[in-house]
């Protein structure tokens, strides 16, 4: 796959406050999750990559252009921000089809273009009325109108989820999911780290204006060797279990549950551990009700890598 | 019984808010949920004693929600899901001065506070100024001032909202704390699923100013006995057609994880044994259930 | 042997009703003034004319012993409602109430709008009522410290430099207008303060509303009169309306020619706007989003 979105040795200071140090790396089409503590450097990624400040040092580039005043390449990128900049006097109508015609569309594709957006976001029907009268979620909705209605290969999203209720974060999701399939690039900045695991297993994780992590989210704690992996076991009978898993060497620690139903087992090793595990449910025929690894998941990785 | 309410009605001149709710809430943290517009702020409001219902009766924490208002105030902590601060004052000074307005004597109103700070993990920059505390900070400062006066019922609104992952996991934490205290009951209107579902055990969801769902999130649940959701390392074709040799269904979803349904009288150590003959490992076997953003979707009736 | 459990930990005591639930805010409305810059300077500068109106009083006892320095000037120092007049009304005095409105009244509202702490207030067992009381009473206090405090002050040391209550008994209604002067520029200045502290989110734009409302009323005033003549302008000046009402309450003879009461009406139009806008700002309900 091609990098949609490059950048070599991408750093950026605010007189000595640091944003953004020393970061290369390479964007492909699909949905990627930034994600990193406040004052990481993420909204500083997100301007240099949009071109909207320039870097200290290093470079970006999109579709293999630059993108410092690049114009053009602008039309191909649609981005949501996070807080709320509206004309307050303007009707949601007028604020996208004024935005769409700084594109530079004809007025009869302004208005088709910004009606299937609308429509995509559901707010059709509230498109007269002021934007001061608009409610958060509404207001979430047309920000990320504005960022679709020019059909763009890149959507860059900060915290889209954010003032929407469920249901409108599950249709957020499932149309994120249809960019995907439909092969555009959109990069999606979180703080609520189960969002972004239901939108996309490949992250990027910036602190302290570093990268410390990019990837697969099972990959990088793979990669974590300094934390053991967990693996819980809910059965009737845990410790008759865990006699039988005693004896090997891929097992390091074992931690009985509260409630007696479960053993909490520590490995270094979850290739041998896994097949010794069902060797032993199997040989034993004990009654199994749940295997989980609870912490191969975004939060884990987030602790380990960035916690105190 | 912290809250026993019936037949609520409300409506802000012709926009009716509140169509005949009535509900009791037990001890335990409960989350409160419902699309935008659904009546919980206004619910809400009548629960802390700032709106009197037109219709309808209920007490909370003993007290009736039309006449002891003030009373249900006093033992009542609110945590707002906005920014709010008054600059100009150290922490300390800041929560005791609200702690006092609760009814606190000065002295007790002080040393409530320190404590209180300590908890919240703000002991060490209790005494710095507010203006310079991070959102992270503020959204706890917001949790000491509801709890120093020791309330006996707890209203969170949107307590993880605008925190990063670190901030998120230490307030859910504090929350899960203090719940799982008796005495105290913790009511949270969240739009974020996996928080409500990781702290309350009940939830109240709400739709057109009706009471759409109420009940023990495992009750509400419903575990499907049948439906397993299953991973494996290794040749997977082999494992699924074992499966399908023993009746059941098998679906693979985007992040390669099988959804097995297994006919009601196979054993499920059919299931170990057929992984361990196609020389697979089973790494995650879990019994599904709905998840709450299902049964949102489902009883809010949408989709 | 016991060790303090980790955790959520209750409060072991009872909540109660104050008898006046607004007592933490004056309080802390009175910390925070203090807290300010240069305010401990204008509350001493603002104390001055007190001392100097303290020694007058002194001075014109003991008359005899300065015989020579005041020779023919004895009727600047007669003690009489005129001398209380001239300090309450005082230019300088209301200048000085006027700064220290600036500094500790202008964000007692507007802060709180601001940075949306009305929620916190109004979920406690707080009313509407002892909230405004609260706020209110911050101003109450310092301006009582510049008006009653050394009215009475004066009253009583006058009889005591003098040895006798003939003063009391020449002038028995003084103590009256004394305190009757003082509630009411406090409860003007009040009304003043919070309604404009309420108009606005910003604090340093109420603090130029207050101190330039006042400054331009008078300004505007002196424009007027100079080019028209006509009296009747006072009534534009807050600051001659003000010294227009006491003029009645110490029964003295107004400075501008037209009757008391024309002013108090001015005066209590601000009281009445007051209490509408503060009702409109400061909404309780509004608390639950």
């Amino acid at each position: 796959m091609t990098a949609v979105i490059e950048t070599s040795q991408l750093s950026k200071w605010y007189g000595n406050v640091l944003g953004l140090s020393d970061v290369s790396l390479e964007i492909e089409p699909g949905v990627t999750g930034l994600l990193g503590p406040n004052g990481a450097g993420k909204s500083t990624f997100l301007k240099l990559i949009t071109g909207q400040i320039k870097p200290s040092i290093g470079a970006v580039r999109i579709f293999n252009q630059r993108v410092r005043k690049n114009q053009a390449l602008f039309s191909r990128i649609g981005f949501c921000p996070e807080h709320d900049s509206f004309y307050e006097e303007m009707t949601g109508w007028v604020f996208l089809t004024s935005l769409l015609k700084l594109q530079g569309f004809s007025s009869v594709e302004i208005r088709s273009r910004a009606e299937k957006a609308l429509d995509i976001v559901e707010l059709s029907a509230d498109k007269d009325r002021l934007i001061r009268a608009y409610s958060r979620g509404m207001r979430q909705r047309l920000k990320f109108a504005q960022a679709i209605a020019h059909d763009p290969e890149i959507i860059i999203l900060d915290e889209p989820l954010s003032g929407l209720d469920p249901l409108g974060k599950r249709k957020l999701i499932r149309l994120i999911r249809t960019y995907r399939e439909e092969g555009k690039t959109v990069i999606v900045s979180s703080h609520v780290l189960p969002e972004i695991e239901a939108l996309t297993r490949s992250i990027i994780l910036i602190h302290q204006g570093k990268v410390f992590a990019k990837g697969d989210i099972h990959y990088i704690r793979d990669l974590i060797e300094t934390h053991p992996h967990m693996v819980s076991i809910r059965c009737s009978d845990p410790r008759g279990l865990a006699g039988l898993l005693l004896g090997e060497g891929c097992v390091l620690k074992l931690h009985f549950g509260a409630d007696g139903r479960s053993v909490l087992v520590e490995t270094n090793d979850r290739d041998r551990f896994f097949a010794l595990l069902l060797s032993r449910i199997v040989q034993s025929r004990m009654d199994i009700e749940e295997i989980t690894s609870p912490d191969d998941n975004l939060q884990a990785v987030f602790d380990y890598l960035v916690g105190k | 019984m912290i809250a026993e309410i019936s037949d609520l009605h409300f409506s802000y001149g012709r926009i009716k808010a509140l169509d005949g709710i009535s509900l009791s809430l037990a001890e335990g943290a409960i989350g409160l949920l419902g699309p935008n517009g659904a009546g919980k702020s206004t619910l809400l409001r009548i629960l802390l004693g700032f709106l009197a219902p037109q219709r309808g009766q209920g007490r909370v924490l003993g007290f009736d929600i039309r006449l002891e208002q003030p009373r249900i105030r006093r033992h009542v902590g609110y945590m707002p899901e906005d920014d709010c601060l008054i600059p100009g004052m150290d922490a300390v000074t800041f929560t005791s001065h609200f702690g006092e307005l609760s009814g606190m004597p000065r002295q007790e109103a002080m040393k409530r506070a320190h404590d209180v700070l300590f908890y919240v993990g703000l002991g060490e920059s209790r005494y710095r100024l507010l203006e310079t505390y991070s959102a992270g900070m503020k959204q706890r400062l917001k949790l000491a001032q509801a709890i120093v006066h020791d309330p006996k019922l707890l209203f969170l609104d949107e307590p993880t909202s605008n925190l990063d992952p670190q901030g998120r996991k230490e307030i859910l934490e504090l929350i899960q704390d203090i719940s799982s205290k008796k005495d105290i009951q913790v009511l949270i209107s969240s739009h974020i699923l996996p928080d409500i579902e990781s702290v309350c055990s009940e939830v109240v969801i709400l739709n057109k100013g009706r009471l759409a769902a109420q009940g023990k999130l495992s009750e509400l649940r419903e575990l499907n006995y049948l439906l397993y959701e299953i991973r494996i390392k290794g040749e997977g074709d082999g494992f699924v057609s074992r499966m399908r040799a023993l009746g059941s269904r098998v679906e693979e979803t985007e992040d390669r994880l099988l959804r097995v349904y297994v006919p009601a009288e196979l054993d499920i150590r059919e299931i170990f044994r057929a992984a361990e003959e196609e020389k697979c490992q089973v790494r995650h076997f879990v019994r599904s259930q709905t998840s709450l953003e299902d049964l949102f979707a489902r009883v809010v009736g949408v989709d | 042997m016991t060790i303090r459990e980790k955790g959520y930990a209750h409060w072991e005591g009872q909540l109660q009703e104050r008898r006046f639930p607004w007592t933490p805010i004056t309080w802390l409305g009175i910390r925070l003034a203090f807290k300010k810059k240069y305010f401990k300077f204008i509350i001493f500068s603002s104390l001055v004319p007190a001392v100097v109106f303290l020694v007058g009083i002194y001075i014109s006892e003991r008359i005899e012993d300065f015989q020579s320095m005041f020779r023919g000037n004895r009727q600047l120092l007669e003690v009489n409602p005129a001398y209380f007049k001239t300090y309450l009304c005082g230019d300088f005095l209301l200048f000085m109430m006027v700064m220290i409105l600036v500094v500790s009244g202008a964000g007692l509202i507007s802060d709180d709008l601001k940075h949306n702490s009305l929620q916190l207030y109004f979920a406690r067992p707080l009313s509407k009522r002892d909230y405004l009381l609260g706020k209110a009473n911050v101003i109450v206090f310092f301006l009582l410290l510049l008006t009653l405090i050394p009215g009475l002050v004066f009253i009583i040391f006058k009889l005591l430099f003098a040895g006798n209550f003939q003063f009391l008994a020449s002038f028995p209604w003084l103590p009256l207008s004394v305190i009757g002067y003082s509630l009411f520029v406090t409860g003007f200045f009040c009304a003043y303060t919070l309604l404009l502290s309420s108009l606005s989110k910003n604090r340093r734009y109420v603090s130029i509303l207050i101190f330039t409302v006042y400054l331009f009323s008078d300004i505007l005033f002196g424009f007027f009169y100079e080019n028209y003549k006509n009296p009747a302008f006072a009534l534009i000046s807050l600051k001659a309306n003000l010294q227009q009402v006491g003029s009645w309450f110490f029964r003295l003879k107004p400075a501008y020619a037209f009757p008391w009461y024309w002013s108090l009406l001015i005066l209590l139009a601000f009281g009445i706007a007051a209490a509408l806008v503060l009702n409109k700002k400061v909404r309780g309900v509004e608390v639950v989003k």
